[in-house]
């Protein structure tokens, strides 16, 4: 241990200090695997808006005069992002519980993130039917397509994340997660939370811009 | 470590390409130039990727 | 043949049958598959082009009168080459060396190395397909709307929706690599490996770990959205609709640009492995390397639409300045391998002579770039054969020859037999004068105006001898195979055992056997510098200025 390790700062004091170290001193291997994947998808999410913004800035007015209304932030789809948002704190609140190696708790919290996140696609494959009968569909114009690949990909993320939580579930009620060994639920409610800024990004420019 | 290791220095490289896609976004007008809003985000996203990667990875490498 | 104490007790080996090489998660036999499996489709292209060139020997349609599979044929020659050779080879490469120079027992995430290899042949059975379902995807491997959104003349069957498919395929793949190659190196390395005592190989993998994983992802979302515009009724790209057909080419570019430096940045990390020791001194000016990497591949993400320039819509100046920064650290570059060799005490064995080949084609490349980068001569040379003289001198004088330079250094290593020296020279003397011979005319003929992409020309253009000469030297470039081929089916057999340490090697897979055991190393030994084996092997304790 040199003289400059002041630099790294301990590891209780750093923003990292809260996920899984190994016992070189590193982030755990699969946590680390999956803070990369993430940043790989904000770039997959990056093309995607590219050619959000580019259809906004070529097509006047926008939205069309014909779908003025229909996308409305004050309705169902702030009902979805509310749920959204609350499974991600409940889902900490499982990662912080089995640190803590409190199984219940952990097991609790992550079933309920698990339902909220199930939810949150019924919500809007709802959303998705109320909009096709308005004229809101992937072929209608840049507005149209647009609005259903961004939502659309971002329920296939949510998709997978729900599965990867199903995964935790089972593996978590048949004891596998301690306080000592629980990487995959920290790689899970990483990724979870990913998915859940990148909907209030949605949300926001989608609905509100 | 060296003293320019500490992760928050990672973040200068995101820092560096949100800052080229703000000049992206910004010089193009003036200069009779239409602006390319695809580029621009594309870039912009790129920033925040970088840094976090680079945060990520000098944060979470073992102290040697 | 030096060996040393450190030689493991157990004797390795590639035991096992095709169940064996069929599950294995072991980096050094999923790095074998990469080279075999990239071989092999080096070969597939390498036949279209030959059938490319074939038809533009002489004016006039003689061999591919539908010229609807000629332009299937250019189109999954560039594809093939591109995303199931370089990129993958590269990788492949990399998968077998990185985990060894850095002292690891494997990578981070063997099964997902494993994975990613096998996403490979089945992404180009899905890319070949399209011959037999229709047509091939056929409207070149940039496959730009509208071409690409107007079916009938796109793709009669669904090859360029097969092609968005395998494309998508690999693009996974490679970035599930890269993520594994980054975690290996900045959790994996052994004691005493601080960052700057890794290999420059190393150095470079990781450079292009960070283009690929952060790259990668958006011709993703170009792609699906053009099989969206193509199968779903999406008006992202059809004007008609609203759409903007430019808005694919910024977001294609975006990645594409970063993906030619994915394509020769681990080229160079080679060069720079083999250089040093066949100088017998060390590289000149590591950290420099270091930052020149670093340097190529921040500024390689703000070029793209330097592909773009004529389109009318591109901010010209600011994408022109930055081409241009780009050969400052490529010069750096260039100027620190010539520097390398100077003054050593020189071995002329094929890698050596093959990284030779890689600088002096490389130049070529580098300097026909520059001229491109000028905003007025690119709008005279755009999409004529200027451009394939400059991208082939480049992915071919570069890439290529840095692969082979790779191959014939590491070939001992994996295998424990060594190539031999005399048909190496044939392969190397074959390929070099086959290669300028067809592409070092095409700079003539972009500059006389023949376009891209064309399947015949008239006889009247002034075009007939280098079209000539540019396919008597394609086949030189074939027939160069044939001593490479026989030599590693007969030196796989009878070659001369290899030893740990046929080269005197300076990084750390020189410190075990040939090939190394599944577990890599037994011991290691002590780290004090980017040349451990070096250090070694001269006694040195304390090492130098790290």
């Amino acid at each position: 241990m040199t003289a400059d390790s002041h630099a790294l700062a301990t590891v209780e004091h750093s923003p990292v200090a809260g996920l899984a170290h190994d016992q070189r001193g590193g982030i755990s291997n699969p946590v680390l695997g999956m803070l990369l994947f993430i940043t790989s998808e904000v770039m997959f999410f990056a093309g995607l808006f590219a050619a959000y913004f580019n259809a906004r800035a070529s097509n006047a007015p926008w939205p069309p005069t014909e779908f003025e209304h229909t996308l409305e932030p004050i309705g169902l789809i702030l009902v979805a992002t509310i749920i959204l948002v609350s499974s991600s704190f409940t889902c900490q609140w499982a990662v912080n519980a089995i640190k803590r190696n409190d199984r219940k708790m952990f097991i609790r919290n992550i079933s309920v993130t698990l339902v909220l996140g199930v939810v949150f696609l019924l919500l809007q494959g709802y959303d998705y039917t109320v909009l096709y009968g308005e004229g809101l569909t992937m072929t209608a114009g840049p507005f149209g397509t647009t609005y259903f690949t961004l939502t659309g990909f971002h329920g296939a993320h949510v998709f997978g994340g729900v599965i990867m939580l199903a995964v935790v579930v089972y593996r978590g009620m048949a004891g596998q997660f301690s306080d000592r060994h629980h990487d995959l639920v920290e790689a899970v409610s990483l990724y979870w939370h990913f998915v859940d800024v990148v909907w209030i990004v949605l949300y926001s420019v989608l609905y509100w811009l | 470590m060296h003293p320019i290791a500490h992760p928050r220095n990672a973040l200068i490289i995101g820092v560096t390409f949100i800052v080229v896609s703000i000049l992206y976004a910004v010089l193009a007008e003036p200069l009779g130039y239409h602006v390319e809003l695809a580029g621009a985000t594309m870039l912009f996203a790129l920033g925040i990727a970088m840094g976090l990667m680079a945060y990520i990875l000098i944060a979470g490498s073992p102290r040697e | 043949m030096a060996t040393h104490a450190l030689t493991p007790a157990v004797t390795a080996g590639y035991r096992g049958g095709l169940y064996e090489w069929l599950t294995t998660t072991d980096h050094k036999r999923i790095g074998i598959l990469y080279v075999i499996n990239s071989f092999a489709f080096f070969f597939i292209a390498g036949l279209m082009a030959l059938a490319v060139r074939a038809e533009l020997a002489q004016p006039g349609l003689q061999l591919l009168t539908d010229e609807h599979l000629y332009n299937q044929l250019f189109t999954m020659h560039a594809t093939l080459m591109i995303f199931l050779f370089i990129i993958p080879m590269l990788a492949g490469l990399g998968n077998f060396a990185v985990p060894l120079q850095i002292g690891a027992p494997d990578m981070a995430f063997p099964r997902i190395n494993a994975l990613s290899f096998w996403m490979l042949p089945l992404a180009g059975v899905l890319l070949l397909a399209g011959f037999v379902t229709g047509g091939a995807a056929a409207a070149g491997w940039t496959s730009y709307p509208p071409l690409t959104e107007d079916r009938p003349l796109a793709s009669t069957g669904s090859g360029q929706d097969l092609w968005i498919v395998g494309v998508v395929l690999i693009g996974t793949s490679s970035i599930l690599g890269a993520i594994n190659f980054l975690v290996t190196i900045f959790k994996m390395r052994a004691p005493g490996m601080t960052l700057f005592r890794m290999p420059i190989m190393v150095w470079t993998m990781l450079v292009t770990s960070v283009l690929v994983m952060l790259a990668t992802p958006v011709i993703t979302s170009a792609l699906i959205m053009l099989f969206i515009d193509r199968n779903l009724g999406g008006n992202f790209f059809d004007p008609a609709t609203g759409g903007n057909a430019v808005l694919y080419q910024n977001v294609f570019w975006f990645y594409s640009h970063p993906a030619v430096y994915v394509m020769v940045l681990p080229a160079m990390g080679i060069i720079s492995e083999v250089l040093p020791v066949f100088s017998r001194k060390p590289l000149f000016g590591y950290k420099a390397f270091v930052f020149a990497t670093a340097g190529i591949g921040a500024l390689g993400f703000s070029v793209w639409a330097h592909h773009m320039f004529t389109t009318g819509a591109v901010f010209l100046p600011f994408f022109a300045l930055i081409t241009f920064m780009i050969s400052v650290p490529t010069g750096v570059k260039m100027f620190n391998w010539v520097a390398t060799l100077w003054g050593g005490q020189l071995t002329f064995s094929t890698p050596l002579i093959f990284a030779i080949g890689f600088l002096t084609m490389f130049l070529i490349g580098g300097i026909n770039g520059a001229f491109s980068a000028a905003v007025p001569v690119d709008f005279a040379l755009h999409d004529t054969y200027w451009v394939v003289a400059h991208l082939h001198y480049v992915l071919f004088g570069g890439s290529v020859f840095g692969v082979f330079a790779g191959v014939y250094y590491w070939f001992p290593k994996m295998t424990g037999r060594l190539l031999d020296e005399g048909l190496g020279k044939i392969h190397f003397v074959l390929m070099f004068v086959g290669f300028n011979l067809t592409f070092f005319p095409m700079h003539m003929l972009g500059l006389a105006g023949m376009p891209r992409r064309i399947a015949d020309y008239a006889s009247s253009a002034g075009w007939n001898d280098w079209n000539l000469a540019a396919t008597i030297g394609g086949f030189m470039i074939g027939a160069s195979f044939v001593p490479f081929l026989w030599n590693v089916f007969v030196s796989l057999r009878n070659g001369k055992v290899a030893g740990d340490d046929p080269w005197e090697g300076n990084t750390l897979e020189w410190a075990t056997s040939s090939p190394p055991p599944p577990y890599n190393f037994d011991h290691l030994p002590e780290i004090r510098s980017e040349r451990p084996v070096f250090d070694l092997r001269h006694g040195r304790e304390a090492g130098g200025s790290h």
